[in-house]
This record gives C-alpha cells, sequence and structure tokens, in this order.
C-alpha cells in the first residue's frame, strides 16, 4: 500500500521517492545478514556501526535535519519510505531514536546555537544523540517527569534518573528532559559529562534500553534545547513524529515477515500439498494481509500530515492511530508467522523469531496500541 | 430522451470538484424529501419515483453513463462525490439495478438495438430491474446454477428459479444469468438474457427477512419466453458480462458509511445509557473507531488511485471484508451497550429518547453475505493478490 501512495505524490516527488526507495531497497539487499543480526545482540552498542557509516554516508541520517543545518531538508514521507525498506532488513536501529527523536528534538526546541552546533554534525554522520524523556513507570505523558534541573549562577545542576532510553549505545549526548518549577526543559548532556551513569537494560531483539543516573551534572546555561517555555511541546511533537516513523520501521518488519510466511506456504509440502493450498491457512493469511495494508494507509495519511501543515491535536490523535495499527498488526502478523511456520519457527536458527523480537521492541516503545488507544481517547474528549 | 440529452451536455467533469459537489448538493436538496432519507428499510418505487423522475431529467440518475445514453459521463472523481453526498443525506436506494448494472452492460457489451430499445425504457422508470443471479444451489458457487434457456424459433423458453432477487416485486423486467450449454465447463455454458417480467411464466414471491421486511424475493421461471435479441454478448459468454465490474463499484462495497452509520447508532446507545463514560467500554469504541478511521484511509487510497486514472487488481477486496466486519463488530457491541434493552425490537426508549438497536446489528449480518460473501472474498485475495497454490 505505502508503494501505491508513493505514486499519489504531487509531481516529481514521485519519480525521486520511487528512486530511494529503489536506492534503500538495494541497500538493505547488499546488506542485510541475519548471522550478523544475530551476532550483535545484546552486545553494545546494538548494531553495526559500518552499517550506521554507509546509511550516513548516503545522507539518511539527515533527511529530517533541514539544509540550512546540513541536512537533505526532505520529509516524513522520505524518512519513512527508508525506514520502511531497512525495517525489511532488520537495519533499523538506532535511526529512529537519533535522527528522529534525536534531531527532531533539538529541531523543536529553542536555541539556534546549539543546533548549528549540533546538527550538521549530526547530519554529516560525527555526532549521535539519544533523548532521554522517560523515568522508571514509563508512560506517554512527557510532563510525569521527576528529575528535576536547577538553574546556578552560570550553569544548570540535574539529577534524576531515565529509563526507556533507545539509541544509547554508542550515542555522543542525551537530551535530557528535566522539570524546571512546573515546567519542561530539554537539555543536552554529554556521554562523558561527571555524574552521568549508564546502565543497559536489553529488549528482546538484543538491543540496549538505557537507565541514565544523573546526579548533579551540570551543563552549561548554551546547553538547554529547549527552555522550559517550549520545552514540553518540542518533546511532545518530537515523540508523535517519530512513533510516526517507528510505524513506517515497523511496516517494513510486517511486509518482510508477511512475505516470508506467503513464500513458506507456497513451497512447505505437508499431506501431499502445499500448506498454503489449505483454505484455513488462506483465510488466516488473508486477515494479516488486510492489517498490513490498513497499517501502511495509516501510515501514509499520517506522513501526509506531518509533511503538511497540522493542528496539534491532529497530528498527535493521527500519530496514536497509526501507532496503534502498527503494534497490532505488527505483533499478530508476527505471531501468526510463527505459527504458519511450526516447530522451526521456535529455533533461533530461523530468522521469524528475529522479526517477532523486533516487532515486540517496537510495539513497547513510545507506545503500544493499549496506551495509544488511551491517548486517542482522552484527547478526542479535550476537544 | 433529446431533453434529458440537452442537460447533459455540461461539462460537468470539467468543473472543480468543490464547485461540482455544491451543484450535487443543491440538486439533492432541492429535490430529495425528507421522507426518503434514511429509510429503515429499502424505499418501494411508489415512494421514490419522483426523485428517480427528477434525478432522470437531469442525468443524475446515470452520472456514470456516457452523455449520449442521456448521462453525464462523469469521471470516477466526481462519480465519488455524487455518492458522498448521497450517503451523507441518507438518499434511498431503490430500483437501482438498471441505471447502475444493466445499463451499463449494454453500453459497454449490448447491440446498438438494446440499447435504443432499453436505455431509455430505463430513464423513464417505464422498465424497472431486478437482478436474476443466485439460485436455492447456487450462491457463492454462482457458476453452478441450473435455471436453463432453451432457443426454440426465435425465442429462449426459460425453466427455473431465482432467490434473493432484490425488489423483484418492484420490477417488471429481470436480467438473468442461465444455463444454456450443459456440456462445457460451467462457466463455459452461461448466457446473459433479458426477461419480461409481465408474463404468466414469471412468478415472484417476496421472502420476509429476519428484519421483518420483504426486500428479497424467489422468482420462479416456468416457460418462460424472451425473444433471442434479448441475449446480451454472444451466446454461452455471460458469465464474462456478468463479471465486469468498473472500479467505482468495486470499491463501493468498501466504503465507510456502514461503520460510520453505525457507530452514530453505537455512541448515542452509549451517551443514553452512561456507558459512554465507562472506561472499558471507551477503549472497545477507541478500537472501533480506529478500525473505521483506517478503513477510510484504505478507502481513500484505493479512490485517489481511481481519481488519477489508475487501476486496481483484486486486492480492493480488502476493503469489503474489512468494512464489512467492522460494521459487524461495533453492532454487537451496540447490542451489549443496550444491556436489557439489548433484545428489545424497533425504537428502543432510553429516557426521552430512542435507538434502534436490533435493526443495525440484523442489517449488518447482511453485508458479509451478499456482494461476494467474506468467505468468497478471501478467497479471491488469497489466490490472486497473495498468489496462493489452489
Amino acid at each position: 500500500m505505502s508503494q501505491l501512495t508513493d505514486m499519489h505524490s504531487a509531481g516529481s516527488r514521485v519519480e525521486e521517492r520511487r528512486m530511494l526507495r529503489a536506492s534503500a531497497a538495494d541497500f538493505v539487499a547488499h546488506t542485510v545478514d541475519h548471522k550478523r543480526t544475530r551476532e550483535r545482540r545484546n552486545v553494545l552498542p546494538g548494531y553495526d556501526r559500518s552499517v550506521l557509516k554507509e546509511i550516513a554516508g548516503l545522507g539518511w541520517n539527515g533527511i529530517l535535519v533541514p539544509e540550512r543545518f546540513g541536512g537533505l531538508g526532505l520529509g516524513f514521507a522520505e524518512m519513512a519510505i527508508v525506514l520502511e525498506e531497512l525495517g525489511k532488513g532488520l537495519l533499523a536501529e538506532p535511526i529512529t531514536a537519533s535522527f528522529v527523536l534525536g534531531t527532531r528534538s533539538l529541531l523543536h526546541g529553542d536555541n539556534p546555537a546549539l543546533k548549528d552546533a549540533l546538527l550538521a554534525k549530526i547530519a554529516d554522520g560525527v555526532l549521535l544523540p539519544s533523548v532521554a524523556w522517560q523515568e522508571d513507570a514509563g508512560g506517554l505523558d512527557a510532563s510525569a517527569i521527576n528529575t528535576r534541573a536547577e538553574n546556578t549562577e552560570d550553569a544548570v545542576r540535574i539529577s534524576g534518573r531515565k529509563r526507556f532510553v533507545s539509541g544509547a549505545g554508542a550515542a555522543d549526548g542525551f537530551i535530557v528532559s528535566a522539570r524546571l518549577g512546573h515546567d519542561i526543559g530539554l537539555y543536552w548532556v554529554e556521554r562523558d559529562a561527571p555524574g552521568l551513569d549508564l546502565v543497559y537494560e536489553w529488549r528482546a531483539d538484543g538491543t540496549p534500553s538505557a537507565i541514565l543516573t544523573l546526579s548533579d551534572v551540570t551543563v552549561k546555561k548554551s546547553a538547554m534545547v529547549a527552555s522550559p517555555d517550549v520545552g514540553l511541546r518540542a518533546v511532545n511533537r518530537a515523540i508523535d513524529e517519530t512513533a510516526v516513523m517507528v510505524c513506517a520501521e515497523m511496516c517494513g518488519v510486517m511486509r518482510a515477515t508477511l512475505d516470508m510466511t506467503l513464500e513458506y506456504m507456497r513451497t512447505r509440502v505437508q499431506f501431499g500439498k502445499p500448506i498454503g493450498s489449505f483454505q484455513a491457512l488462506q483465510h488466516r493469511v488473508v486477515d494479516l494481509y488486510v492489517q498490513q495494508e490498513l497499517a501502511g494507509a495509516v501510515l501514509n495519511e499520517a506522513t501526509a500530515l506531518l509533511d503538511g501543515d497540522c493542528d496539534e491535536l491532529i497530528r498527535a490523535r493521527t500519530a496514536s492511530r497509526a501507532k496503534a495499527r502498527a503494534c497490532e498488526a505488527g505483533l499478530r502478523i508476527a505471531r501468526d508467522a510463527v505459527q504458519f511456520h511450526g516447530a522451526i519457527a521456535i529455533q533461533d536458527e530461523c530468522n521469524v523469531g528475529l522479526y517477532l523480537k523486533r516487532a515486540l521492541v517496537l510495539s513497547a516503545w513510545l507506545g503500544n496500541a493499549g496506551e495509544h488507544r488511551r491517548r486517542f481517547a482522552s484527547l478526542s474528549m479535550a476537544a | 430522451m433529446n431533453v434529458i440529452a440537452e442537460k447533459s451536455k455540461r461539462n460537468w467533469n470539467a468543473l472543480d470538484d468543490g464547485h461540482f459537489r455544491a451543484e450535487a448538493i443543491a440538486f439533492i436538496e432541492k429535490n430529495l424529501p425528507q421522507e426518503l432519507r434514511f429509510m429503515k428499510r429499502r424505499a418501494l418505487w411508489e415512494e421514490m419515483k419522483h426523485w428517480y423522475l427528477a434525478m432522470a431529467a437531469d442525468g443524475w440518475l446515470v452520472p456514470n453513463w456516457p452523455v449520449e445514453y442521456g448521462g453525464m459521463g462523469l469521471t470516477p472523481a466526481k462519480q465519488l462525490i455524487w455518492v458522498e453526498e448521497l450517503e451523507r443525506r441518507g438518499a434511498p436506494l431503490g430500483v437501482v439495478q438498471g441505471p447502475i448494472n444493466l445499463g451499463p452492460v449494454l453500453i459497454a457489451q449490448g447491440t446498438e438495438e438494446q440499447r435504443r430499445k432499453y436505455l431509455p425504457k430505463i430513464l423513464s422508470g417505464e422498465h424497472r430491474w431486478c437482478q436474476g443471479y443466485s439460485e436455492p444451489n447456487a450462491g457463492s458457487d454462482l457458476a453452478s446454477l441450473r435455471t436453463e434457456a432453451r432457443l426454440e424459433g426465435d425465442e429462449f423458453i426459460i425453466k427455473g428459479s431465482k432467490i434473493w432477487t432484490s425488489m423483484a416485486f418492484d420490477a417488471n423486467h429481470m436480467y438473468a444469468l442461465v444455463r444454456t450449454d450443459k456440456t462445457v465447463k460451467k462457466q463455459a455454458g452461461i448466457s446473459f438474457l433479458m426477461i419480461d417480467m409481465e408474463q404468466p411464466g414469471v412468478v415472484v414471491r417476496p421472502i420476509r427477512n429476519i428484519m421483518g421486511h420483504f426486500e428479497q424475493c424467489e422468482v420462479f421461471l416456468d416457460n418462460a419466453r424472451t425473444h433471442r435479441s434479448n441475449l446480451v454478448g454472444k451466446l454461452n459468454e455471460g458469465w464474462t458480462i456478468s463479471n465486469s465490474l468498473l472500479g467505482f463499484e468495486r470499491i463501493y462495497n468498501g466504503s465507510p458509511r456502514h461503520c460510520v452509520n453505525a457507530l452514530t447508532h453505537l455512541e448515542r446507545a452509549a451517551r443514553l445509557t452512561g456507558k459512554i463514560n465507562d472506561p472499558v467500554f471507551i477503549d472497545r469504541l477507541t478500537q472501533l473507531n480506529f478500525d473505521v478511521l483506517d478503513l477510510g484511509s484504505a478507502y481513500e487510497s484505493f479512490a485517489q488511485t481511481l481519481r488519477e486514472g489508475g487501476s486496481f487488481g483484486n486486492e480492493v477486496s480488502l476493503l469489503k471484508i474489512w468494512a464489512t466486519e467492522t460494521c459487524q463488530r461495533i453492532t454487537e457491541l451496540l447490542i451489549e451497550t443496550a444491556g436489557d434493552a439489548g433484545g428489545l425490537f424497533g425504537d428502543v426508549a432510553f429516557g426521552n429518547e430512542h435507538v434502534d438497536v436490533v435493526l443495525p446489528f440484523l442489517e449488518s449480518r447482511v453485508l458479509t453475505i451478499y456482494g461476494g460473501s467474506s468467505q468468497v472474498q478471501r478467497n479471491i485475495l488469497s489466490k490472486s493478490t497473495l498468489n496462493l497454490p489452489s
């Protein structure tokens, strides 16, 4: 379906997007290696540095960075195309964490000098950011945090504990949300800042999820990414944008999983017939296809909204709808893929398990289907 | 015919969408009476003929027909707009087979003689058509139909019976698929015939449905006759003719309209019972809202393809599956929300207001059966889109 909608884009962008997709697909075709996927599990940084270097070489880390900051200045439609293709090869870590959530948090902040200092380096592939906005209980409320920032005479002192930090494995610095009075500010904290401690929890797919403990970490006032006036809105917007981009990656994961399953159904013979000829399985897999297409359709609607002038409430509601669908579709397709493959899928050697576990990770991050239903409902009542 | 052709000579497709929509709205508001809006059952000819003829006079009855036959020659994009505005105002379906099905078939595959004979009478309402396809032993497996037509001299003699023929009691003509060769593969021995129902050999028996309405019928053909010139296309090529559905009709079956209507009933019932504040209900309602909105996104993608002059394959079947099964889930929650009143027929009182709970539920059961059942749609998708083996 996403391919269908590539064709709906205006004018010359159709051809550019087609080429971008072909280029990304090509990259994945010569890079994907699930032996490597298995080997890099539970090892920092959680992805292949050489792969990330190649991606930076292609400029994709700067897709969502405006040209004046050294990025490609493209849009969410383009980022979604790249993420979907990378998702098919389980090669998207840590793109969304660093090059969507990281760059967009910076961009939506109100510190021009810091943007100048950091964004060009990020676009160049020499600086890797990660965002620490959640705390122990998780959840989607970016204002429900205890980490505190205190203004001293010439600096800001930050203390607290952040959790569920994605893309931290080799991050050079963190955008940390902290409470200043009643408001939320965002601060750039270098990885080697004194008082910053990092430990890891490991996610189902073997990628790291960091816990940051800040004990009186001191940063310059010039390191304030977003002042308390705009901090909450900035991080909420970045979260919505990232959630939609995670949908794109999830669409890639689910497409690859479904394709793998269909191919298995065509070739696996039992009882003298390919199992794909059994109607019970045909009907069940059609329902998976329907979910895949629905996820693609709402993803396209969400990226179009993000690329246009979008009202905050509509953006948030659409991001929730997209994430809910992507999570449910992605997990359902992955679960059923295991079922359809039978016993072999329970073996680690079979790739299906890798996709199931990535789907689990993408579903849990930035709000699963249930959380987004709740958020959508409360946003709708507030409207 | 001349008067109609004059009015539809306007170049409607040249209007921008907003302007066209305004014209569509103006026409409907002027001509569609309140009592025909959002009817709970299919409108009868007697009830809707003024509306039908008003549309015919201006070309709106057959917007998809070419201008030279009395239509507006609208692009699918403009047709979509017209249908949206009709749906918004709950316009009745009524006697649609001529305008929607037979007309386009005759235009595409009939002879000029057949077009001259039959198309004007569709526009004038003199001929009202029903579709004789399904039989007691041929539903999903329509190709196994057994109603036979035997050529004797210049006439076909037809014997057999049709079932689920919608509004046959309101029609005076039927187009039917009949068997004309029993020696070949079943699809290869079917012909498409037009039959005048006003003859002794055609008997219509309306069937009471579970909604308590008469809509579908049995039609018994006992040595019914039709002239050989009423064969559409070649002998034994009826199956292909009947399968030629245009792009617009294919997405129409999967439009969000049933779901949107059902949701309004559900939300009202939830408000009136207080369930609208229950967190468990809210979660289930939100899921259904997502299901309908996502359907809308998918529908929009297919519609956009049509607008751009593109075409799509059998993947469009996913719309019907999702739209109809979602509508059922909505009406199931409606029954549950109504609690004790979930077993009451008709407009149920909730305080001073009323909601019909059971009728939407029963009507939604039909959706996954007619127009190609959900199971048949899945068979189609599985073979043709997912390339799974038979």
